[in-house]
């Protein structure tokens, strides 16, 4: 990144872009780690009047003090307007249809934008179902938000074992088979509108919905991001230079990030 | 009149818990409350085969499916979130001594809530198209599966719908911030489930990091979420949920949280963990010094500590409890 004037990492380009996509005023709920950075930037941002919530039901705060180790850290709790619980966030808020949109994270994502944090099988899992090789950390809230939230930001790291054409195992739905098969089960939120990676950003063909090349970063190209992507990744027509980091954004975000875990990698 | 219900940890486990119960706790978040002394003290006892009900992973749920404790369990989130996997549950599973069904978080609450209602599902959309639903690691030959999560039509729309089945666990030790003797709770933080868990459980152990008198409850009775009526018994344990946090009391242990899950990695080190952090104390006090005085001023130094505020002037001493719990033991 030498060549580019600004230093950033990344992870927060990948930050950056997923904090742009939040509007102000929406009604967001974010997960752990990178999830909530990138939100609470934009709340810092963009989006001051972004109405945040985390799945425990933690209102009108902002992180101190640093990455907060978990939705209900003490980070988080330190200045919140409203503690509740998580029928109240995940279901009276995200699985009734109010929540606008919600950021997810994601071990291994698919071409159309299914998630998997359960667990990596050697092969597929078969007709019996059989523990992961590698266990995982399961579905969480993200399931809930990719069922109900209007709109879902997918966030990961971009590598081909986490890119895969089908994953073993869905966690969290994304389109499930493409096309209009996620109308099948009635879901009140509209499924995934990004996956944003450390390369560039994919969205949704609006019929297929295959998520395909809609933009890459300053530093990265279009064939890194391809030979990265274990299905063969389409290009948007549209395929455009993700703009840097702003000096106001990056100081934005890095007064979230206080003890800078988005600088490290 | 409500009688003080004030007990021992280790009369509390003795009385309430046996081999292969079905056991939750609350808030079961895997960094933040949960009554995670309560699974020490099932350990120290030789408490096996359990079935562990938790909203999510926590520290004591690694600690338990580390030790080989648990036959199964019934999760919305298995990890630790920022600090990762878990690595006692994650092998147990991965070794087939655990056996995890998994669900979602808003899923697990609301089948708490059922439990609560008494109901015998509750209908939603979520976890519904998802191998969730498709997968049971109780029933691993049904794939699809149309047990775990089945369809339901909606009598009134037509519209398809999950049912998910409710629970009522047998005990319940929940983690709360105060209670009074007689079992009223203020919980500071996300409740998570516990409001829902109260009422779902049969038999209710409130597990409270300080002991207030009832003034203190009669004073803010809107946050009483957990009443007297409920609750079977309460333990008093300063630093209950250690190494996870208290909002308002103490912050998460970060060394005690990395090495705790490094020595959950494998069963010869998790020996030694259980050796030093389980079967190592004899008192609360013994508890306290394993802790560490140095960790102990360092984690109560918490941003959050002015949420105690309201509720000093009531909280009671050390001694004044401990004659309720001579009566309580009796």
């Amino acid at each position: 990144m030498n060549s580019h004037k600004l230093e950033y990492t990344r992870q927060e380009m990948m930050a950056i872009a997923t904090g742009r996509e939040l509007r102000d005023g929406e009604l967001a709920i974010f997960g752990v780690g990178l999830s909530m950075l990138a939100g609470y930037f934009a709340q810092a941002h963009h989006a001051p009047n972004i109405r945040a919530m985390t799945e425990g039901g933690v209102y009108g705060a902002s992180p101190v003090g640093g990455l907060p180790w978990g939705i209900e850290c003490n980070r988080i709790s330190a200045n919140a307007t409203s503690f509740t619980n998580g029928v109240d966030a995940l279901g009276f808020l995200v699985a009734s249809g109010r929540c606008d949109v919600g950021i997810i994270g994601a071990a291994q994502v698919d071409k159309f934008g299914n998630v998997n944090t359960t667990g990596i099988w050697d092969g597929e899992i078969g007709d019996h179902y059989r523990a992961p090789k590698t266990r995982l950390t399961g579905a969480g809230g993200a399931n809930d938000i990719a069922c109900g939230a209007g709109r879902v930001l997918i966030m990961v790291a971009h590598e081909p074992k986490r890119f895969a054409e089908k994953v073993t195992y869905i966690s969290s739905p994304g389109y499930l088979d493409g096309g209009n098969t996620r109308e099948r089960y009635g879901f009140i939120g509209g499924g995934p509108s990004a996956i944003i990676t450390t390369l560039g950003i994919l969205r949704p063909d609006p019929n297929t919905k295959e998520f395909q090349l809609d933009a890459y970063y300053p530093f990265s190209n279009i064939e890194e991001i391809k030979s990265n992507t274990n299905w063969a990744l389409k290009v948007s027509p549209r395929v455009h230079v993700v703009p840097e980091p702003t000096v106001d954004e990056l100081k934005a975000l890095r007064k979230v990030d206080e003890t800078g875990a988005l600088r490290k990698q | 009149m409500p009688q003080p219900k004030l007990i021992s940890l280790a009369t509390a486990v003795d009385r309430f818990t046996q081999n292969g119960v079905q056991y939750a706790s609350g808030a079961a978040l895997p960094i933040g409350s949960d009554a995670i002394v309560f699974g020490r003290e099932l350990l120290r006892q030789g408490r096996n085969q359990l079935h562990a009900i938790f909203h999510c992973n926590s520290q004591q749920l690694n600690l338990l499916a580390g030790a080989g404790a648990v036959d199964k369990a019934e999760c919305g989130f298995s990890g630790l979130e920022v600090f990762g996997f878990a690595n006692g549950l994650r092998r147990s599973i991965e070794t087939g001594v655990t056996q995890l069904e998994d669900y979602s978080n808003l899923a697990m609450a609301i089948r708490l809530l059922g439990g609560a209602m008494n109901w015998p599902f509750v209908p939603a959309t979520v976890n519904i198209g998802s191998d969730i639903q498709y997968r049971s690691a109780f029933s691993p030959e049904e794939y699809p599966s149309t047990s775990k999560i089945p369809m339901i039509t909606d009598p009134f729309s037509g519209r398809q719908l999950g049912a998910f089945q409710s629970l009522q666990p047998e005990v319940a030790a929940i983690h709360v911030s105060m209670a009074d003797p007689l079992g009223n709770a203020i919980m500071l933080g996300t409740e998570w489930s516990r409001f829902e868990l109260s009422r779902a459980a049969k038999k209710v152990i409130l597990v409270a990091d300080e002991i207030v008198h009832t003034d203190c409850m009669r004073q803010f009775p809107n946050l009483v979420r957990i009443p007297d009526i409920v609750v079977d018994a309460i333990v008093y344990w300063p630093f209950a949920a250690w190494p996870q946090s208290s909002p308002g009391l103490y912050d998460v242990d970060e060394d005690h949280m990395r090495s705790m899950n490094k020595a959950l990695a494998t069963e010869e080190t998790t020996q030694q963990y259980l050796k030093d952090y389980v079967f190592s104390y004899q008192s609360h006090r013994d508890y306290l010094d394993m802790i560490g005085n140095e960790k102990r001023e360092k984690i109560t130094q918490t941003e959050t500590s002015f949420l105690m505020d309201p509720y000093r002037k009531w909280i009671l001493s050390a001694d004044e409890i401990a004659k309720l719990v001579l009566e309580g033991d009796r």
